[in-house]
């Protein structure tokens, strides 16, 4: 995903620039209305979001309530 | 006083369409009901039928207690008890359960290898997100290799999945760290799909196993190789190959069938055709075809389970439910159904040769007589679709003047996976089931139900499905559904954002209404109850609410159970830590201590047990009870204070 950097006044400073909405503007349709897995287009994006959103399999930091000396 | 005729349906159009069965001189199933009524002694698994002495019936004596004499007496010809035989006739539906997913699973796996060897060429890895999900869950290297490599690699480790015979099955280990212990205790781990099933059917057949308790351990294994092998193995593939669910708006009931247009049924469980016939009836020369036949274009509507598959990925539209199959011929409108395998009544063809409508069937496994059969080749898949559709094309001519079709139909939303519940909750950055759990403790949502299954023409269509969800929803109980039920709910008009407003408590409303999301969620066909799985166990791994599915404040339920799956299913629920409730009857009522075996002793056990219960209200109840029961265990049944520490509170509780 490209991000998009927007220029914002900052009380104090003069201009800052921060990161702006993520949100695709419009409403989607037909084939497409409902469908999320498509932006995430590289391999290395895909695994990425494996290691962090489904982290409950697949990532070696998390324990979350099954944290334990000995594995199962 | 005249006896009050219990309905048939609450579904206004299946009853339409009953009433013109009736005056079409058609005998469909509701009929066919009325003039056999269902055989009590094997309704309560009292009669076995395993060896040519008998069958034997030893069923409980009705309106009295009975003596330990006459219980010494009340076994077979070879001595088998009323315990042996009852959990006998359980374990073998366990195992057609778990054979008929599995067969299933395997079918996909073949499919799956062909696509990736580029033996198929209209078959292949669509969705790269869950290929690589499945190559991390299996250890298959990803580096810098091609889709089709990996694809090959993850196809034939689950294919050796159904001939293992030892070891463990690979997808256990999805589940939470506690339930494989309990698993390994239990001695219920799965080591290969098919090997539970044939020692199933070995053990039950005469005089082998003849310990009640060491039979159902047997089923609870063979039950697990169905949850977490063969219905995952097939949702996980169909995923990659056909692209994992997301929200798809569309329609259901008979209504969803249209006048001016070849309709075409597709009906079954497994979605490798249905899918080609999805796009085959989009290809502007198949639309041509069906104008030079006076028809103004194509319509596929689905019917049960490979509706499911169809609708959660491309949004088709649902004609109906089980008990709905031969209604879609009675409208007198449908050119073709065409079906695979799994809950197909033999009844269609009689019912179908009273209209133009053809029953095609199209697989090796599932031939009915009197029906066309136009075998699928899944390596020329597009060809074969569009034979089967030109045939259907064909037929719109034959149409006859007797067409009636119901107005009625239900927008739904469909496309519940349990990766898409994940970004639903948590957006595409901090996607997480945290706020579910959140809501949880919180008591805006009281607890999680997961409500699946068939329809039987032995309790009043759809009702026990509707009564039941209605009910949790109003109680705060979010519902995950799959199969037959889903479809009886999303014809009620649950599976919709607005549900929320008019059917729901506030809390889940208010939790509905932040997500966007309805408050009766559709997972997909029965082979996606294991995405109920996946997503019990995130909510376990995400913490706050136990270390096991069995901590959850959940329950299951079956209201209208019909199918050997159903028990399956329900079993590995339970062997899982699930509550479990089902409805219309249970087949081990025979056996009070069988009954007790799995609905008590199951608990210590498992974490999880069977429940019976027929009246939807009570079953609400039942399930409610269970969900406090767990709020309670946890400590989240009562709003606690919140006290925000300073330094010096933080200091006295580090010096402790």
């Amino acid at each position: 995903m490209e991000y998009q950097i927007e220029e914002k006044s900052a009380p104090g400073r003069d201009k800052v620039e921060v990161l702006g909405a993520t949100f695709e503007k419009g409403k989607p349709e037909g084939e497409e209305m409902g469908r999320w897995c498509q932006k995430l287009g590289s391999r290395e994006e895909k695994l990425k979001y494996l290691r962090t959103a489904l982290r409950y399999w697949y990532s070696k930091d998390w324990f979350g309530s099954e944290k334990r000396k000995t594995p199962a | 006083m005249a006896e009050e005729k219990e309905a048939k349906s609450i579904d206004q159009a299946t009853v339409d369409m009953i009433e013109k069965a009736t005056q079409d001189g058609v005998r469909i199933v509701f009929e066919r009901a009325e003039a056999i009524k269902p055989c009590p002694i094997g309704a309560e698994g009292s009669c076995c039928s395993l060896c040519a002495m008998g069958p034997c019936r030893v069923p409980m004596p009705k309106g009295k207690e009975e003596t330990p004499e006459e219980k010494k007496k009340r076994t077979g010809v070879c001595g088998a008890t009323a315990e042996t035989i009852a959990a006998r006739y359980f374990t073998r539906k366990i195992a057609a359960g778990a054979a008929a997913h599995g067969d299933h699973g395997r079918r996909v796996v073949e499919a799956f290898l062909l696509a990736a060897r580029g033996e198929s060429a209209d078959f292949q890895v669509k969705d790269e997100q869950k290929l690589l999900q499945l190559a991390l869950d299996l250890g298959v290297e990803i580096g810098d290799r091609s889709n089709n490599e990996i694809a090959i690699d993850i196809g034939e480790k689950l294919m050796e999945e159904f001939g293992k015979q030892e070891g463990e099955l690979l997808f256990l280990k999805r589940a939470p760290l506690k339930r494989q212990e309990i698993w390994r205790k239990q001695g219920v781990a799965p080591r290969g799909i098919d090997r539970e099933v044939v020692e199933i059917m070995h053990r039950t057949h005469m005089g082998v196993d003849q310990d009640y308790q060491n039979l159902l351990r047997q089923g609870t294994r063979a039950a697990l190789a169905d949850g977490w092998g063969g219905s995952m193995i097939a949702t996980e593939l169909q995923d990659i190959l056909f692209g994992t669910p997301a929200p798809v708006l569309s329609q259901i009931n008979l209504g969803v069938l249209k006048e001016d247009e070849v309709n075409f049924i597709i009906h079954g469980h497994e979605p490798h055709l249905a899918e080609m016939l999805a796009v085959a009836a989009q290809d502007p020369e198949m639309i041509e075809y069906a104008k030079s036949k006076g028809a103004k274009g194509i319509n596929l509507a689905g019917m049960c389970c490979t509706a499911n598959e169809i609708l959660m990925r491309h949004g088709v539209p649902i004609a109906g439910n089980f008990l709905q199959q031969e209604l879609a011929i009675v409208t007198g409108a449908v050119e073709a159904m065409v079906v695979d395998v799994q809950c197909i009544m033999q009844g269609l063809t009689e019912v179908a040769s009273c209209y133009h409508t053809k029953i095609i069937t199209t697989d090796p496994r599932a031939r009915i007589e009197g029906a066309t059969h136009m075998e699928f080749d899944e390596r020329n898949a597009m060809a074969s679709a569009k034979a089967i559709l030109r045939a259907v094309i064909d037929n719109y001519p034959n149409r006859g003047k007797n067409v009636r079709i119901p107005s009625h139909k239900t927008d739904l939303i469909a496309g519940f996976s349990h990766e898409t519940i994940n970004y639903l909750l948590g957006g595409l950055f901090r996607a997480s089931y945290r706020p579910l759990n959140e809501n949880i403790i919180n008591g805006r949502i009281r607890g999680v139900a997961g409500v699946v299954g068939c329809n039987n023409v032995r309790v009043t269509h759809d009702d026990i499905h509707v009564t039941l969800v209605k009910e949790l929803i109003k109680n705060d109980v979010l519902v995950l559904e799959t199969g037959c039920a889903a479809m009886a709910c999303a014809k009620a008009g649950l599976m919709v954002p607005e549900a929320a407003k008019e059917y729901a408590g506030e809390g889940l409303a208010s939790v509905c209404e932040a997500v966007g999301i309805p408050p009766v969620l559709h997972l997909g066909a029965c082979i996606d109850n294991s995405r109920i799985l996946m997503a019990a166990t995130a909510m376990v791994k995400d913490g706050g609410l136990g270390d096991d599915i069995s901590d959850l404040p959940a329950a299951g339920a079956a209201p209208e159970w019909m199918s050997e799956k159903a028990i399956s299913i329900g079993e590995y629920f339970v062997a899982s830590g699930v509550y479990t409730v089902f409805g219309v009857n249970w087949p081990t009522i025979g056996s009070k201590e069988v009954t007790d075996y799995l609905f008590k002793d199951y608990e210590e056990k498992y974490g999880g047990m069977w429940a019976f219960e027929p009246d939807p209200l009570k079953m609400a109840q039942l399930m409610i009870a269970h969900i406090d029961k767990k709020r309670k265990a946890l400590g989240i049944d009562k709003a606690r204070e919140r006290i925000l520490y300073d330094m010096a509170m933080r200091r006295e509780l580090e010096a402790v």
